[in-house]
């Protein structure tokens, strides 16, 4: 039965969900995203994997805007969701943020309670009408964290006296609160233990039912289990982009196999 | 992929794996020739030091297996370098089962030298044996030199082992008609050419591994087969088809 939902799923990701063209990304004079071209499939895991300044982590934060945040920074090519421009004129950032929520590399929930870290999010886009409302919203998104069981009988203690691992599964929470389409991973584990990285993993593939997933990561052997398609970025230039199972065993282009294989780094 | 690994010690883990590789398929290869030649001398003491000397080659392939499984366990290779570990393992059990093929062919040779010699049948298992070794010095060398027009070149050639084996299983059978005390000889000399067909199975599977390493893909088109004796019925009109 599993094993059918699984082929399923893989049939889900025929539709595209966010398409780039002519991607590119200045840093005051530094040029460091190169007309990168790449189409992340609806409902499946994307992995960005590249050495340290290639590039993965500033095209993933193009992907909501988080750039606009940096005043040196100028974006130029298309980026559509679902067909529509994100850098159009008449989107507002604090909206698609909603709507394309983002994890971090180190677990950065609010000095607040672990209710209030989720429902701040739903509160601020008015998503709940009224407590029974958010309860319910506080609920559904803890358990979409694969963290209800654990805080259900401390929703109203700080979030930060969580551990490492249940931190991050509350901000993954958090940023699902909104019922965001696509969620963004910037190293989500690389401060955690295993036990805790293997918790965010399996969330992660129950994560992509829902949403469209990209993450960046520098261990190579995450995203191969956790994706279905891996992107390698090379000195701002998207140099292969392909199904994970075909890059891990039997890559194209001979920078991806050095990289993958631990030649080049 | 001739750069090499920022960690020098997985450079070393390979290489020392393809190593003993290497080791194990320089005694089978010798194995080979030897139970040949004991066969065809009657060389009894020969034949009892391709049997002893199987243990060695067995050993080895446990040595690789061991080694392989660290390299998975603790470099995660991927890759040309996860083909390469994938190879090694697999080519291991083709040489480890030719060798015992070797030393099952040293074992009829002690039971034959007491038996009924048989016309014709020597030059033509040498022929066959011949080929084998052949075939397995070139399935090697494609490996070494990651060749792919080798590979597909010996993976081709099973096919004539095939057709030996065929001409060699008709005339026993015939030879076993027409002479039934030499039955126990021919049934014997019979293994003995299964044992070196199948050594020319384990060769292709070696040269389809090669392909695999360089190409990233096995080859999925039915390579041509030989051996029809599996549908022969020597009391049909026309023998065996």
């Amino acid at each position: 039965m599993d094993d059918l939902e699984a082929i399923n799923r893989d049939v889900d990701t025929n539709a595209s969900k966010i398409s780039a063209r002519h991607v590119q990304v200045h840093y005051g004079d530094t040029h460091a995203i190169k007309d990168v071209d790449v189409d992340i499939m609806e409902r499946s895991v994307t992995a960005f994997i590249g050495p340290s300044g290639c590039g993965k982590s500033t095209f993933l934060r193009c992907i909501n805007r988080m750039n606009d945040t940096i005043d040196i920074c100028r974006v130029e090519g298309d980026i559509c969701i679902d067909g529509e421009d994100i850098y159009d004129r008449n989107i507002d950032p604090v909206q698609l943020r909603a709507r394309v929520g983002m994890v971090f590399q180190k677990p950065n929930p609010f000095p607040k309670s672990i209710y209030d870290n989720v429902a701040y999010g739903p509160k601020i886009h008015g998503l709940a009408r009224s407590r029974a409302d958010m309860d319910e919203i506080v609920e559904r998104s803890l358990r979409r964290g694969a963290i209800w069981d654990e805080v259900k009988d401390r929703l109203h203690e700080p979030g930060t006296g969580l551990s490492g691992g249940q931190q991050q599964r509350l901000c993954i929470a958090r940023a699902v609160a909104t019922d965001p389409e696509v969620l963004l991973m910037d190293e989500p584990c690389s401060a955690l233990d295993p036990i805790a990285t293997a918790q965010i993993e399996e969330l992660i593939d129950t994560l992509r039912e829902k949403y469209t997933v990209v993450i960046v990561t520098h261990s190579m052997q995450q995203a191969a289990r956790v994706s279905q398609k891996t992107a390698f970025f090379h000195l701002g230039s998207l140099v292969e982009y392909g199904d994970t199972d075909e890059i891990f065993t039997n890559p194209k282009d001979s920078r991806t196999e050095s990289y993958i294989s631990g030649r080049i780094g | 992929m001739t750069t090499k690994h920022i960690s020098g010690a997985f450079d070393r883990d390979l290489e020392h794996a393809q190593a003993i590789l290497m080791k194990m398929a320089g005694l089978v290869d010798e194995a080979m020739l030897r139970a040949a030649e004991a066969l065809e001398t009657n060389n009894l003491e020969m034949a009892d030091a391709v049997r002893r000397n199987d243990k060695a080659i067995d050993e080895l392939d446990e040595s690789i297996k061991i080694d392989c499984a660290r390299i998975l366990a603790t470099r995660s290779p991927n890759a040309g370098d996860l083909r390469t570990v994938l190879t090694v393992m697999s080519i291991a059990t083709n040489l480890e089962r030719c060798g015992d093929y070797a030393k099952n062919i040293a074992k009829r040779t002690s039971v034959l030298a007491h038996a009924h010699p048989v016309k014709d049948a020597s030059p033509a298992l040498r022929r066959m044996q011949k080929a084998v070794v052949d075939m397995m010095t070139d399935a090697l060398n494609a490996f070494t030199r990651r060749d792919l027009e080798i590979a597909q070149e010996v993976r081709a050639r099973d096919r004539e082992i095939d057709e030996m084996y065929n001409t060699l299983f008709r005339s026993l059978l015939t030879h076993m008609m027409e002479e039934p005390h030499s039955i126990t000889a021919c049934m014997h000399l019979h293994f003995i050419a299964k044992n070196i067909e199948r050594m020319g199975d384990h060769i292709t599977s070696i040269a389809e591994q090669v392909i695999y390493l360089v190409s990233g893909d096995l080859p999925d088109d039915d390579r041509p087969k030989g051996d029809l004796t599996s549908f022969s019925n020597p009391d049909a009109s026309g023998g065996t088809a």
